[in-house]
């Protein structure tokens, strides 16, 4: 084999492993960051939408649609204003529903929010576009105190069939709560993960919730070791807090019913996938900002690269000007520091996606684990192309300037004899 | 190439060189012609503008007066690629320290002055291998900066005349070997130099080269050639 422009840009980086190693991660972590920032963007909205699912609409009485969907099916907090079950029912006469399902969120276990709902939550409702609930072991609840657990909550709380437990008032993290050591709900299922905030829940029967605040009623009235069961349930116990509602393919019907139901001051209702790309549009600010520091990373890093390209420029003059008595023209050492500079560029680029790709896995399952939120930061293929060929774009635009210095280096000047 | 055969390896004439347009030249050459395949020395004391002369001889510099062929051509009338690729495949220069490329094999060393020129690809590492086989390297593999300071010159020679110049510019090929191998480096620059035909013109303040060589000239430092002519710049 013999010698090339490419062995000697190849052997040389090589010689000066350290700084070329240097250079190189430094554009591997700059270039991480920016595609993880972007694909990260890409995916926060996709994610956020899955979450919502079939719903049409979430009908509630929350002050707005925002909390509404925040609260209901991202469970940030427990919904406040309550709806009676009478009321429900006369919603759901009123309006030709294909499926209306109960929700009522107010308990927990630790840090799962507990869902009160029935059984046509897992038939009707799909956690996600096409995909339906199903079971990883055990079956759904059939009477009162059994739960189903959500994957997350599952697995985080290391709970199994049969395991039994308390649960307490009040939504996770809130204030004033307690625990309810006089029932013992027991755990009957557990779903298979969706990749959805419901992953985190449990849920349990409508039935269930309403008798734990009939406890607290009764207990104010009758005070301590009262007993309380499902027929000492009256009117005011049973309360929900949001309504899962599809229309089905009854499109032209949706916008009539969104639009009665939004005139009327007695119901919120939210579409919940509009309600998260407003959020989005919301929150695209804080993103831009972020994406401008990711591009200060980068130029920071051409910078990098043009600094350490210089400085051993000033180690290179004699091979420089070696190569130009060897038959070198001024063009082709100019090439060799620009190719330099694009290998670096280039791998960079390359190590620079393995960095985000693996921090992206890490914090989608932080992400999944802790908030149960699905991102799966990937961007398309040529997405890819696009930020390596831009690397490496930009190393070539660094490498401009060292590139100078080697074609403007005086070989009768280099040559002296040292000392 | 017959009528490079037919011309002197190097002619100089009227060679004046200076710095700055208003200093006195650092360097005088009258006249000076060295034919195919001999061998000269010039000394100097250092001052004299040695080095000067073979930077000017490469094509490096321009001279302010005078011209410079090298084998019927004026390296300062090509310009820019063209007076690079003249100079890798025409001459051949050996340094004072080796200049060898660091990180590299003694092989990849002597390659690297074949790949400028038009020397078919496939021929560059068995003509590099035999060269420094010729000069009794027996590790061509070996880093360069492995290799001792008389094995490190010897790879230099050799890339020297990688590519068959028509004259070698040895430029105090022997300043940093010790006596025993400065006289094997410059046996074998010589050796080598009359086997494949080059010139070569050996720069050196060491008097006592003189002898080794066919003709050798004293270069004399540019005021003491003022003083002795009389004449002004």
């Amino acid at each position: 084999m013999s010698m090339s422009d490419w062995n000697i840009v190849t052997r040389s980086m090589r010689h000066r492993f350290f700084s070329s190693t240097i250079t190189v991660l430094s554009v591997a972590v700059a270039c991480g960051l920016v595609t993880l920032l972007i694909s990260m963007r890409n995916a926060g909205e996709n994610s956020f939408k899955r979450g919502t699912g079939n719903v049409q609409m979430l009908i509630s009485k929350e002050p707005g649609p925002l909390p509404s969907v925040l609260n209901s099916m991202f469970y940030a907090q427990a919904p406040g204003n309550p709806i009676t079950w009478a009321q429900f029912q006369q919603l759901k006469s009123s309006y030709p529903f294909a499926w209306a399902i109960p929700t009522q969120l107010g308990d927990s276990y630790q840090d799962a929010p507990v869902m009160g709902t029935d059984l046509s939550f897992f038939t009707s409702f799909q956690p996600a576009a096409g995909l339906s609930w199903s079971l990883q072991s055990g079956t759904y609840f059939e009477e009162p105190f059994q739960l189903v657990l959500g994957s997350d909550a599952a697995a985080r709380l290391g709970l199994s069939l049969g395991d039994s437990i308390s649960l307490e008032h009040g939504a996770p993290r809130t204030q004033g709560g307690h625990t309810h050591d006089e029932f013992e709900f027991s755990v009957v299922g557990i779903l298979e993960p969706t990749g959805t905030a419901h992953d985190r829940a449990m849920f349990t029967s409508l039935e269930s919730s309403w008798i734990l605040h009939a406890h607290d009623r009764r207990e104010a009235i009758f005070g301590h070791g009262i007993v309380t069961i499902a027929d000492d349930l009256i009117e005011e116990d049973k309360k929900i807090t949001a309504v899962y509602a599809s229309l089905g393919d009854r499109k032209a019907a949706l916008v009539q019913v969104l639009s009665a139901l939004r005139r009327d001051p007695d119901w919120t209702v939210a579409n919940p996938a509009d309600t998260v790309g407003g959020l989005f549009s919301i929150v695209s600010n804080i993103d831009q900002v972020l994406l401008a520091m990711a591009i200060a990373v980068m130029l920071s890093s051409g910078v990098s690269i043009l600094l350490a390209l210089y400085n051993s420029m000033e180690q290179r003059r004699r091979q420089i000007a070696v190569l130009r008595v060897l038959g070198a023209s001024r063009a082709r050492v100019f090439g060799l520091v620009l190719t330099e500079s694009a290998i670096i560029g280039l791998l960079g680029g390359v190590l620079g996606l393995g960095i985000a790709l693996i921090g992206g896995m890490l914090v989608s399952t932080a992400l999944a684990q802790r908030v149960g939120i699905v991102v799966e930061p990937a961007l398309p293929i040529d997405g890819y192309l696009m930020i390596v060929l831009a690397t490496v774009a930009l190393s070539c635009l660094a490498g401009v300037i060292p590139a100078l210095a080697a074609y403007r280096t005086s070989v009768v000047r280099s040559l002296r004899p040292v000392g | 190439m017959p009528e490079l055969q037919d011309q002197p390896a190097l002619t100089i004439q009227g060679l004046r060189h200076r710095y700055a347009p208003n200093q006195p030249p650092s360097l005088i050459v009258p006249e000076l012609v060295l034919n195919t395949s001999e061998q000269m020395v010039l000394t100097g004391s250092s001052g004299s503008g040695k080095s000067t002369l073979l930077h000017l001889i490469a094509g490096l510099m321009d001279p302010s007066e005078g011209t410079i062929r090298v084998a019927g051509t004026c390296p300062q009338s090509l310009r820019g690629q063209a007076r690079d690729k003249f100079r890798g495949r025409t001459i051949g220069m050996v340094f004072q320290t080796h200049h060898l490329l660091m990180g590299f094999s003694a092989l990849e060393n002597v390659m690297a002055a074949l790949m400028f020129s038009d020397i078919p690809r496939g021929s560059h590492r068995a003509r590099a291998k035999s060269l420094l086989d010729t000069l009794g390297i027996a590790t061509p593999d070996q880093r360069v900066e492995r290799l001792s300071v008389g094995q490190q010159q010897r790879v230099a020679i050799a890339r020297a005349l990688a590519c068959d110049p028509v004259l070698v510019l040895a430029d105090e090929p022997t300043a940093s070997l010790d006596p025993e191998n400065a006289q094997a480096a410059l046996d074998l620059l010589q050796q080598a130099c009359r086997s494949s035909g080059s010139a070569l013109l050996c720069v050196t303040h060491d008097t006592r080269l003189i002898n080794r060589f066919d003709r050798n000239q004293h270069l004399p430092a540019p005021h003491e050639q003022l003083q002795e002519t009389g004449g002004g710049a």
